[in-house]
């Protein structure tokens, strides 16, 4: 069986392309990876690779000349094959392979009503649709609705079959004969539970045996959802109207840690297991609570200061909720001891990935920390979720070479990096609030009290 | 077994107005030349001397006068047989046809029932030309409030035609002119035919074929010649187009998994259309294809014999169309 060579995408935007050298000629052999050809193309001149190895049959066209992507460029023979049958029924040069049907124009100077689609508008039988359907693209297999259920009843992978019907459409017969053929190996399995043929299956007779790489990625458009319409509303808003900076700072995290492990310890017969975030959010609303500035937020004419500190914690969704983030609320955080704390966000992660929040339990916080640390992220920056004027972007408590009292010894750090509204908050307060931060993470004790 | 005998479509249609004339004093049969000429056709033979001139009438040559009439003593209780030398013809009294009677008991809060039956031949009868060779069938089938008949046979023609003067709503019953010297076996004992009871013709597994009345047999013929390549058809015969039996056509297609319906009147808007419609919706799952239609041409029907041959959804249209629907074009 000949492959078809045509005109590569070699670019998102590449529409056609001109042949500037081919690099083989008719006869030539080549093996897969081979460059044969170097493609012009909106952007650059490219080389364009064969992935299959055989025998250059036929060049269809010609240096200098440019065609639409997708376009017969040239046909390879694999081995046994004869060179001069595929060249004689190859197209000549400028065949347009890719272009759709089109109803032809009626010359006729009496036709005055344009010409639909339909060949035969007044044709008593109605089955010529079946060739001016334009055929589809990509990622659809084309199969009828009876086809469909039968393959889907005996667990065989529609897109595996290869159809006989008009523009390849799978039909009944293909399904059965793949059934005779004991394709119906996943017949036992729940079609989801079925393993994926490694490689096509083609039962139907090997005439026309067909060659298919079989697919790993593929372009697809994924539907937004409506957390994710929320996220990328709000967010381009936020960058656009906020004028953002950083500001980072280290913490040395061993007092927080080894306190974190002495309660642990201690409160494990309780099932209390206090994280470091939890630590996080009783620091910042501590310094919160101290720096009033930073409980605001911008109101157009004035600034407004907030009663409460509410801090807002991001939890990720799993795929199956449509993945994206929500900002969980923790009222009061101020006020609340550090199990408090603890228990309030386990209860609201936990139900933010089963069952989804309230508006209530997503709304009003005052100030928001992101935390990427579990996934060992060093250091990164987040966008401010508005109306807050900041949100701190906490990376992992790492083990580094660090100097104690003089001395160069091993202990933890962690970088956090403030991202503040300009508007509301200027560097010089930030810093504060940062020192501040800084004092209650690394003399922890306070967090008790 | 009951007994039967080899009778002509057309005695058929006699018989079943005879018997009913006899069964009921209120009906009687109304048209152009059907009681002194024995009737255009010769449907009507004998009936004049049989039940008088009161009950055998013949009429002016005005479709809209006579129809009218008849739906005026259907109103006010009589059971007319009103005969439309053809169907063609019937188009001058679309106002009584179509725009009353069908639509008196509605309009009437139920108080004027109009049991009328209009009767003649439909379809191309033979070189009759463009005016005189129409498929009415998808253009008055549009319309509710009445009922259509589409006989294949002799015995549906004398079963459904009894069925039919007995019916308490409008009843348009479409002969074809080719058929009225068709022999067929009818019982001597009486029978009726019921509405929407479509019948299977000829039984098979591959393809599901619909047709109505004369196509039928183009139908019979593609089958046969298509038995011959391997493909068993179905012939479903509807029998009635309004009311539809769509059950039984949905029945034949969940089995074949593929669907030809052949109607002789235009491909545009027409019964064809309605029954590949409700194919789709009920067989959605069950369709190898998309139901594929033979109709005669999108043009007026021609006058010369071999064009009017080649207009017509004949057997090799159907072959065609079963090849190309069940993927062994």
């Amino acid at each position: 069986m000949s492959i078809e060579i045509t005109m590569p995408r070699l670019s998102d935007t590449m529409e056609q392309g001109t042949i500037i050298r081919w690099m083989v000629k008719e006869g030539d052999t080549v093996s897969a990876g081979d460059a044969i050809a170097d493609i012009e193309t909106d952007k650059a001149t490219m080389e364009m690779q064969v992935y299959d190895d055989g025998t250059i049959a036929k060049i269809i066209i010609g240096e200098g000349q440019t065609v639409e992507v997708g376009t017969l460029i040239a046909i390879v023979a694999e081995e046994d094959e004869e060179l001069s049958d595929i060249a004689a029924s190859a197209p000549d040069a400028k065949v347009d392979s890719q272009s759709s049907p089109k109803a032809e124009k009626v010359d006729s100077p009496t036709q005055t009503v344009p010409v639909a689609i339909e060949p035969e508008p007044a044709a008593s039988i109605q089955t010529q649709e079946d060739t001016v359907v334009p055929s589809y693209g990509n990622g659809r297999t084309r199969i009828s609705p009876v086809a469909r259920r039968l393959a889907e009843d005996h667990g065989i992978d529609a897109a595996s079959l290869q159809g006989s019907g008009p523009a390849g459409r799978i039909v009944k017969r293909d399904v059965l004969r793949a059934v005779e053929a004991g394709v119906e190996t996943a017949a036992a399995v729940p079609p989801s539970a079925a393993p994926k043929p490694a490689l096509p299956i083609t039962p139907v007779s090997m005439e026309t045996q067909i060659i298919e790489v079989p697919t790993i990625l593929e372009d697809r458009a994924i539907p937004l959802s409506n957390v994710r319409q929320i996220i990328a509303k709000r967010l381009v808003e936020s960058k656009t109207s906020i004028p953002h900076y950083q500001v980072t700072v280290v913490f040395d995290m061993d007092p927080l840690l080894d306190l974190r492990k002495t309660l642990n310890e201690q409160l494990a017969d309780q099932g209390v297991k206090l994280s470091v975030n939890d630590f996080l959010v009783r620091c910042c609303a501590l310094a919160m609570y101290e720096h009033h500035e930073f409980n605001a937020s911008w109101g157009g004419d004035h600034i407004h200061i907030h009663g409460q500190v509410n801090i807002g914690v991001a939890i990720s969704l799993p795929a199956e909720r449509g993945g994206g983030l929500v900002v969980a609320t923790i009222y009061n955080a101020d006020q609340k001891s550090l199990r408090a704390i603890s228990a309030d966000t386990k209860a609201l992660a936990e139900k933010a990935r089963t069952r989804g929040l309230t508006v209530d339990e997503m709304s009003n916080a005052t100030f928001t920390i992101s935390n990427l640390g579990m996934f060992g992220v060093e250091h990164f920056t987040a966008i401010i979720n508005p109306p807050n004027s900041a949100i701190l972007a906490i990376g992992a408590a790492l083990q580094k070479p660090v100097v104690r009292d003089s001395v160069l010894t091993v202990g933890y750090e962690m970088s956090a990096t403030l991202s503040l509204d300009h508007r509301v908050i200027d560097g010089a307060s930030a810093a504060k609030f940062l020192q501040t931060l800084k004092k209650v993470i690394e003399n922890p004790a306070t967090l008790l009290v | 077994m009951t007994a039967t005998r080899q009778i002509e479509f057309r005695e058929a249609l006699r018989e079943a107005m005879t018997e009913e004339m006899h069964r009921d004093k209120r009906v009687f049969l109304m048209g152009e030349e059907v009681a002194e000429y024995n009737g255009a056709y010769k449907v009507s033979r004998g009936m004049l001397e049989e039940f008088g001139p009161k009950r055998v009438i013949d009429t002016p040559i005005s479709e809209t006068g006579f129809a009218g009439l008849g739906i005026g003593a259907a109103m006010t209780g009589l059971r007319p047989i009103i005969e439309f030398m053809s169907w063609s013809f019937s188009l001058v009294a679309a106002d009584q046809i179509l725009n009353n009677a069908p639509k008196m008991l509605y309009m009437s809060g139920g108080q004027f029932g109009c049991p009328i039956v209009f009767r003649g031949n439909c379809g191309a009868g033979g070189q009759l030309g463009s005016t005189h060779s129409w498929c009415v069938e998808s253009l008055f089938s549009n319309v509710p409030g009445l009922k259509m008949v589409m006989p294949f046979d002799a015995y549906d023609a004398k079963g459904m035609l009894k069925t039919a003067i007995r019916d308490e709503n409008p009843v348009f019953f479409l002969e074809s002119e080719r058929l009225l010297s068709v022999k067929g076996e009818v019982p001597e004992q009486e029978y009726l035919v019921a509405f929407q009871e479509a019948l299977i013709r000829r039984a098979g597994d591959d393809c599901t074929i619909v047709s109505f009345g004369r196509a039928l047999y183009f139908c019979l013929e593609a089958a046969q010649e298509l038995a011959k390549e391997g493909i068993e058809c179905e012939v479903i015969d509807g029998r009635t187009i309004r009311p539809l039996d769509i059950e039984s056509i949905v029945k034949s297609v969940r089995k074949t998994n593929y669907c030809v319906v052949v109607d002789q009147s235009w491909p545009f808007a027409s019964l064809g259309a309605e029954i590949a419609a409700q194919v789709h919706q009920y067989c959605f799952d069950d369709l190898d294809n998309h139901v594929m239609r033979v109709h005669s041409d999108d043009v007026p029907a021609p006058y010369a014999y071999n064009l009017e041959q080649e207009m017509l959804p004949n057997a090799r249209k159907i072959c065609q169309a079963v090849r190309s629907a069940t993927y062994n074009a």
